[in-house]
């Protein structure tokens, strides 16, 4: 189709393009090499290929916003169809007579082909449509509506690129590029139509109707298709739209390791004998993968919309942290500012409030469709600040000064840690001096607050009657380190690590049970790393499993109560432990409702990650109180007069939700209690003890 | 500049104290660093990275276990720790202050912080004496401290919200109340860091001192009663007060 000097053209302005794409990824490559090791992976290629199945169902951006999920997918296999488009495109132009129109006679093709032409066609056709439509529906979205979920909080730091539009400035520009390549393609189409309609092109055919054939129109509408994309494509690799190439390698180079397992402070691969601090200051110091998180994120901030933090008004954005990271990398790399690579984080990339705002719940990662980790960066940067002396705020270092000489963060001795316990009407067992068969790991909160010793003590009195074998460590127990670890205190977590070791090594038992999420998911899944092996059992399963083997029995049945359940961030998200506390509740014979947030979606209490520690306390609505209101709102679309219980399953829960019902002034219409509560009452055991304080 | 700490170690009020006989039972009681000598560092390495120099924190080790405490001072930035081996856990403050007198005295100290009293004893004495042993002035209850050439600016905070500044010539002993800012986090890391790679001086007590004054009795405190909250309205509230007060016999 083109003229020899028109190929000629073309040709020299592929070269140039390929030669600035090759410059651009190799840039990206060469910066996210620039990076830390990450982990090990294991099976890579296997875990590419259930990636690009990932990728190719959409099956991750469908964990929310269903709707725009689906304008996501038409725009994905539209762009998909679109490298086909372009590749025969550019056949087109170069063969000579090559030409797919009326199932492609003029080239005469073998016979078996010819449906494949056809469907070739029909589904470009139709995809040029679809492409069209999701565009105008993601241009609309951000231009015209304005979708709120697209901004950030006035309190997050970015980068002043970023504010001043660029991400608006690269979304116009490859929706403009997709708008006129895909309409300038589809009139070359219909400038070939020479003998009228071709019923497998009825986009074209359409067109056709309207403008006629045209060589002339053919060589234009080929110029201004092809030559956008010799443009836009590497353009690409220098906007945010590199998530078109990185985000299925990114999601293919996920995380393997547990949830609930953090990446070490010092990476356990070491390079040329290079040394590492702790964490991270500046961008290098990241692993190579949360480098490359940031060319693979497009922005899209479904994270935000998940973080605790975000809706408490705190400075914290986890889409924000990744898109200002690209633009330093961009700037660093691309421009002229080299020395950005060596810039504080947390001058550049998240303030330092925003990285103590952090509850480390998971949502942003849970719900990241491209297998980002914004929150690994955040533990990495507290890492480093800790090392580096910045000043951290002062309940959280008194709580890691107790937790350094006295094992709990309450400021309690180690001896007052079983004091509970020895006020039961049974002894209970020290598991430090006799065998047991489940070693009950109480943990702080459980141990010490006055106002969770009540449910405490009735873990107990269940276990007992069910005539369960356990013990507790007294004062050889230490607290787990869980949230000593998230708010970045490596040294001190190690310290607690083995001092419990060694508490169990002195023990015997056969597994760990724990009523404390927190303290089980470390036990789980991060002591197997410094040689924990044991089997770690939440209280929710054991009850279970007391009541499957008939050990406990339920005498009263709870029909009048009506209660939600709040699946607590370390035992949910982290190790989807959902089935056993929902499990129970249907055994005690409650009218059950659960909450839109719940399971993989639920929505953090803001404890975690140390938050519970902080002395300084935000104004604004806070999670446990949104969480609260959730709850009411639930139990009125099924009005009753049954009394209205909050369920928890977590200690730190039991705090935050009675707090949260008072500042919300709902008492009275809503109640707060440990599933171990309303276990006692079904089975009949007495002292069922009142939240007290 | 040459900065030494006096530090003290004081019995644990995490767990319930155990008595025995007219003392504190000091085999079953933990032992911490008293909470005004952690403000005291502070301030000691606040000098040192404002006008360079060297902080030299020295204790006594009255159960065997200071050198925890020393640890913790390296990793927030002291140069030299110095423990003085007296294995003597009732060793009252004027005893304390005698040997860490004689243990400063060749240190050639251009200051001396001492935490401005100890929540075991609070009779804020180690201060006082040490100055008196070395014949150096003492100024005491401090919430600031600068050094520029051989003067220091010392600040002090009065009741009534009242800050005074006085102009002290070096050398001199202060008496800390508090640093400028709070003190800051050692992490565990560098506080283990510090364990395993530092060299504690260790110094024999020399001299003896004492108080004069002996334990007659010691026991925990008698719970009496509760506080009763009284509600209503401010008239209610009045008026529950006079009958209380009536009742007792008190008006």
């Amino acid at each position: 189709m083109l003229t020899p000097i028109e190929k000629i053209l073309f040709i020299l302005l592929a070269l140039v393009s390929a030669g600035f794409t090759i410059h651009g990824f190799k840039t990206i490559i060469d910066t996210i090499r620039k990076g830390r090791p990450a982990p090990e992976l294991k099976n890579i290629p296997g875990s590419l290929v259930k990636a690009a199945i990932t990728v190719l169902f959409q099956r991750t951006i469908f964990k929310a916003r269903k709707a725009l999920s689906a304008v996501h997918l038409g725009l994905f296999f539209g762009l998909i169809t679109y490298a086909f488009v372009n590749l025969f495109d550019v056949m087109e132009g170069l063969i000579p007579n090559f030409d797919l129109t009326y199932s492609g006679k003029h080239i005469a093709p073998p016979a078996w082909t010819v449906p494949l032409i056809n469907a070739y066609n029909l589904i470009s056709d139709v995809m040029s449509v679809f492409l069209l439509i999701a565009i105008t529906v993601f241009l609309v979205r951000r231009f015209i509506v304005k979708d709120k979920a697209l901004t950030y909080r006035e309190n997050v730091l970015l980068n002043p690129k970023v504010k001043a539009g660029g991400q608006a400035r690269d979304s116009l520009i490859v929706g403009v590029f997709v708008i006129m390549h895909v309409t300038a393609h589809v009139l070359s189409q219909a400038f070939r139509l020479t003998e009228g309609a071709d019923p497998f092109m009825p986009f074209a055919s359409f067109l056709n109707s309207l403008f006629g054939a045209s060589e002339v129109g053919v060589h234009v509408a080929w110029w201004v298709s092809l030559g956008w994309v010799m443009f836009i494509i590497p353009y690409l690799s220098r906007s945010k739209h590199t998530h078109f190439f990185m985000a299925p390698v990114n999601l293919g180079l996920a995380k393997q390791n547990p949830r609930g397992q953090l990446d070490p402070a010092i990476p356990l691969k070491v390079i040329d004998g290079r040394k590492y601090d702790p964490g991270a200051k500046v961008i290098t110091d990241l692993a190579w993968k949360r480098i490359l998180d940031a060319y693979a994120c497009v922005q899209c901030n479904r994270c935000q919309d998940v973080c605790p933090a975000n809706f408490y008004g705190r400075p914290l954005s986890p889409s924000a942290l990744e898109v200002n990271k690209r633009y330093l990398l961009k700037e660093a790399t691309f421009g002229s500012h080299p020395d950005l690579l060596q810039a504080p984080l947390t001058e550049t990339v998240i303030s330092p409030e925003a990285v103590w705002s952090c509850t480390t719940c998971y949502a942003c990662v849970r719900v990241c469709p491209v297998g980002n980790e914004p929150m690994a960066d955040i533990v990495d940067i507290r890492r480093r600040m800790l090392i580096d002396g910045f000043e951290i705020d002062s309940g959280v270092q008194t709580a890691l000064q107790s937790l350094a000489t006295n094992g709990n963060w309450m400021g309690k001795g180690k001896r007052l840690r079983g004091r509970w316990a020895k006020e039961m009407e049974f002894p209970v067992k020290n598991a430090s001096e006799e065998p047991v068969e489940y070693l009950w790991f109480v943990g702080d909160t459980a141990s010490f607050d006055e106002r969770v010793i009540p449910n405490t003590k009735m873990v107990a009195r269940i276990f007992h009657q069910a005539g369960l074998d356990f013990g507790i460590l007294y004062q050889n127990e230490s607290n787990a380190g869980n949230d000593v670890r998230r708010v970045g205190e490596e040294g001190l977590f190690e310290q607690l690590v083995e001092q419990n070791m060694a508490a169990f090594g002195k023990a015997q038992f056969q597994r760990i049970v724990t009523t404390d999420p927190h303290s089980f998911n470390t036990l789980k899944n991060e002591y197997p790393q410094f040689g924990g092996k044991f089997e770690v059992k939440h209280y929710t399963v054991t009850l279970l499993k007391l009541f499957e083997e008939g050990k406990l029995t339920i005498k009263n049945k709870l029909s009048h109560y009506k209660v939600t359940f709040h699946d607590p961030c370390y035992l949910g998200r982290y190790n989807g432990g959902f089935t056993a506390p929902r499990k129970l509740l249907e055994l005690l014979g409650v009218e059950f409702h659960e909450m839109p947030r719940n399971c993989e979606n639920s929505f953090c209490c803001g404890a975690g990650g140390g938050q519970i520690w902080m002395g300084k306390v935000a104004p604004g609505e806070r999670p446990a109180e949104n969480r609260i209101k959730e709850a009411l709102s639930t139990f009125q679309s099924h009005p009753s007069d049954k009394k209205q219980l909050f369920i928890v399953t977590c200690p730190k829960d039991m705090i935050m939700y009675s707090d949260a019902v008072k500042t919300t002034g709902n008492e009275g219409k809503i109640e707060v209690r440990d599933i171990i509560q309303l276990v006692a009452e079904a089975v009949g055991v007495e002292e069922v003890s009142q939240i007290v304080g | 500049m040459n900065i030494v700490v006096a530090i003290k170690h004081i019995p644990s009020i995490a767990d319930d104290l155990p008595v025995k006989g007219n003392n504190v039972d000091f085999d079953s009681v933990d032992f911490v660093l008293n909470e005004w000598d952690e403000h005291s560092i502070e301030q000691a390495v606040l000098i040192k990275e404002a006008v360079g120099g060297t902080v030299t924190v020295v204790g006594v080790d009255l159960i065997g276990e200071l050198d925890n405490a020393l640890h913790l001072a390296l990793a927030k930035g002291a140069d030299k720790v110095v423990k003085i081996t007296a294995d003597d856990p009732a060793a009252d403050s004027h005893q304390q202050a005698k040997w860490l007198a004689e243990a400063i005295k060749g240190m050639g100290a251009d200051m001396v912080f001492a935490g401005v009293q100890a929540s075991n004893d609070i009779d804020g004495q180690i201060g006082p004496m040490i100055a008196a042993y070395l014949d150096m002035p003492y100024i005491g209850g401090t919430s600031a401290i600068e050094v520029s050439g051989s003067t220091a600016t010392v600040s002090k905070e009065f009741p009534g919200g009242v800050g005074m500044k006085y102009a002290v010539t070096l050398p001199f002993v202060a008496g800390v109340q508090s640093a400028p800012k709070p003190p800051r986090y050692a992490p565990v890391s560098k506080v283990r860091q510090m364990a395993q790679t530092a060299t504690v001086e260790k110094v024999a007590p020399s001299g003896e001192a004492s108080s004069g004054l002996a334990f007659k009795k010691m026991a925990p405190p008698v719970v009496t009663g509760h506080a009763e909250m009284i509600e209503g309205s401010p008239k209610e509230v009045a008026a529950k007060i006079v009958e209380l007060l009536k009742s007792r016999g008190l008006a």
